[in-house]
């Protein structure tokens, strides 16, 4: 009725839950003729081994990406140091004299005293 | 210059510059990423024939699936082809991203396949004819495949690496399911010792073709452009050379013996020197001149055909559901 | 069935011969259905319709011998012989398979010239489906505790080819007129056999007496709704009263299908049945 060319198998890419603290993942693609298959053919295709508690499949056609060109965009300059935990190195140095500081300072005291 | 009046070639050039700076910088290429032709062909011929392979080599070992001895025994093998189908799943899914652009689905390549265009490993066309085979299949021709996809995982086309650590992930599973077999052999009586060194014996000329001839000192044009191109770096010949270390010594370690008398490691060399097998006959057998080529195709072939009414069906439109009154 | 004894281990249920017998019996139906039906899938691997397909038709027919396994390690516990001979070395007499589940997927060899019916496997998988979810169900409740816990297991995977099998079932029945007749076709030829399936056999008064199971005529008629309304939702005409076939498996008779299956199925185990495989 139909050549294989004119009636295709749709793409699904196929996305998997490991455990309810963690996000769902991509596993891979498979040809599907509908969601429904392609729910069903998901685990044994691509998690014969793994845990996996959820699965999405989702029409490729659905899923909107960036283009190579627009890829390049996601480069950043490595100069965002203040977004990150190693841009405040200085902290416990700081913290680690002030208590210093304070210890000798009671010392003193004690001494003194 | 040619160049400055044909401003689409000059656009070609600066981009299969560019691409290339890409992959000796050892960028990983994605399947929308521009691609010189002959990038995509190569991966297309590479790829495609990996993945009809693994599905070819579903089918002697599918052979053994209700003959394996135990319900164990049954379990695993069964879970084994399972994954041969699996990784054939895997790299066309692969080489159907790489078509699309070219009009080319899935149907075309298993057409490929049946016409004999598209090639198969040398090992799918041999017979298996005892529960041996079925072990030594597990064993040394997943040991040998892991180890040309091992090699291969670092290829420049990332689509490509994936599923090939997928797959290397599954093969090692499959090389300790042949060990299990084999070792219970080596372990058994008489008749099974018998039976393991006969499919050892029957195997080895298989197992050296299954890497290629050898270069000596020449590289194929094929081979060069897979190289520069990093889809696939290292030559049939250290392939195999990487085999005869892992495999040579295990095999005697069992008591068994190798088809081959001047087989020998030179510490000087660092080299295995072995017999070479009949190449005339590998291109025969490549060439679906095999002993079951024929008949593994056959298989394939009629199974795929008759079963087109069901993908028709699986395309249809759906009816409407819930029809009053249907027709039995 | 809480006026039945439960009994709560393979010990406990040795000391009466008679619910041993029984258990035995049913046992062997269950086990040898799944084990059968899953060497007919066995032979369908490599060669489904689509890829994807085959690598889920295999895990189904995975689950399936596994549950066999199960049942002839429960078997091996009650005495009745070590697992692997129980699958490898009895006589096709001594299988207590119903009939349907021998018959062969198509004409030819699954290795040579196979001529196999998609539209048969779905028709056979999706009305045995319903029929083992049922006898899961009832198993649930069994005095075997045992039993009951590996039934409750298996109802878990049990659930997924259910599923599967009936959204093939509704693709088939509608999608192609061609799809459809050749469904049509196959449920026929199913429904010729299909009564046997919920029968339990010669010792059946006393498997049902020990409250092993629900009662034939309890099991056909759950099968029965949940049947009718899978037919009615895909437009299926309800086809009338079913068949049961020549032979009685659940007795031990059977055709030459199940004679070659078993001799396949055997034949490297038969080499040398002491050694280690």
């Amino acid at each position: 009725m139909n050549s294989a060319h004119e009636d295709q198998f749709t793409v699904y890419e196929v996305f998997s839950q490991k455990n309810p603290a963690s996000g769902f993942v991509h596993q891979f693609s498979l040809l599907a003729p509908n969601h429904e298959a392609a729910l069903l053919m998901a685990r044994e295709n691509f998690m014969r081994r793994e845990p996996c508690i959820n699965i999405w499949v989702v029409n490729r056609e659905d899923i909107h990406g960036l283009t190579p060109e627009e890829r390049t965009s996601l480069e950043r300059l490595d100069n965002k140091s203040y977004r990150e935990t190693k841009g405040y190195g200085d902290v416990q140095a700081k913290w680690r004299r002030h208590k210093e500081a304070y210890e000798s300072k009671a010392a003193f005291t004690q001494k003194g005293g | 210059m040619s160049n400055r009046t044909d401003p689409d070639r000059a656009l070609d050039n600066e981009r299969l510059a560019k691409f290339l700076e890409r992959i000796d910088r050892g960028d990983k290429i994605e399947a929308d990423d521009w691609m010189p032709d002959d990038y995509r062909n190569q991966l297309i011929k590479l790829i495609s024939m990996h993945g009809v392979s693994e599905i070819m080599g579903a089918l002697p070992e599918k052979e053994w699936v209700p003959k394996a001895p135990t319900l164990r025994r049954k379990l695993a093998i069964m879970a084994k082809v399972q994954d041969e189908m699996g990784h054939g799943q895997l790299l066309l899914r692969v080489v159907e991203d790489l078509l699309a652009p070219l009009g080319k689905n899935r149907d075309d390549l298993l057409q490929d396949l049946f016409s004999g265009r598209l090639k198969f490993h040398n090992v799918f066309h041999m017979e298996a004819p005892t529960w041996a085979d079925a072990g030594v299949i597990a064993w040394l021709v997943d040991g040998a495949a892991i180890i040309t996809q091992t090699m291969s995982l670092e290829t420049s086309y990332a689509p490509y690496a994936r599923a090939l650590q997928r797959i290397c992930a599954e093969e090692k599973f499959h090389a300790q399911h042949g060990e299990s077999i084999v070792l219970e052999l080596a372990e058994g009586t008489p008749a099974q010792r018998q039976m393991l060194q006969d499919a050892v014996t029957r195997w080895w000329p298989s197992l050296l073709m299954f890497f290629g001839p050898p270069e000596g000192g020449t590289v194929s044009s094929n081979q060069l452009l897979n190289m520069r191109y990093k889809i696939r770096s290292q030559t049939n010949e250290e392939l195999r050379q990487v085999f005869f270390h892992k495999y040579v010594h295990r095999i005697y370690h069992l008591g068994l013996t190798l088809p081959d008398d001047t087989i020998r490691y030179d510490e000087a060399e660092g080299v295995w020197h072995y017999q070479q097998p009949d190449w005339d006959r590998f291109v025969q057998i490549v060439r679906g001149n095999g002993p079951c080529s024929a008949q593994r195709l056959r298989l394939r072939k009629t199974s795929y055909e008759e079963a087109k009414w069901v993908r028709d069906a699986m395309l249809a439109a759906p009816r409407a559901e819930h029809m009053a009154g249907g027709r039995l | 069935m809480s006026e039945h004894s439960y009994v709560e281990t393979a010990e406990e249920a040795r000391r009466n011969p008679e619910y041993v017998r029984a258990l035995q019996e049913l046992l062997f139906q269950a086990a040898d259905d799944d084990y059968i039906l899953a060497y007919r899938g066995a032979e369908w691997l490599g060669l489904a319709p689509h890829i994807e397909e085959d690598v889920a038709f295999s895990s189904m027919s995975q689950d399936m011998m596994g549950h066999a396994a199960m049942l002839y390690e429960m078997l091996e516990e009650l005495g009745a012989g070590k697992a692997d001979d129980l699958a490898h070395m009895r006589s096709p007499d001594a299988f207590r398979n119903a009939i349907i589940i021998e018959r062969p997927n198509g004409t030819g060899d699954y290795a040579d010239q196979p001529h196999y019916d998609w539209a048969y496997a779905i028709a056979r998988y999706s009305l045995y489906g319903v029929f083992k979810q049922i006898r899961l169900e009832a198993l649930a409740y069994s005095t075997y505790v045992p039993l009951a816990q590996a039934a409750g297991k298996m109802q878990r995977e049990h659930h997924y080819h259910v599923r599967y099998w009936h959204m093939w079932f509704k693709r088939l029945a509608s999608s192609t007129d061609d799809a459809r007749a050749r469904l049509n076709a196959a449920l026929e030829q199913v429904w010729s056999d299909i009564g046997e399936l919920f029968l339990l056999g010669r010792a059946s008064a006393s498997i049902v007496g020990f409250g092993l199971i629900a009662g034939e005529d309890d099991i056909s008629q759950r099968w029965m709704n949940a049947t009718r309304n899978m037919f009615a939702s895909n437009g299926i005409d309800w086809p009338g009263d079913w068949g049961v076939p020549v032979q009685k498996g659940r007795e031990g008779q059977h055709t030459d299908d199940l004679a070659q299956a078993v001799s396949t199925l055997s034949e490297v185990y038969r080499l040398d049945p002491a050694a280690s495989w």
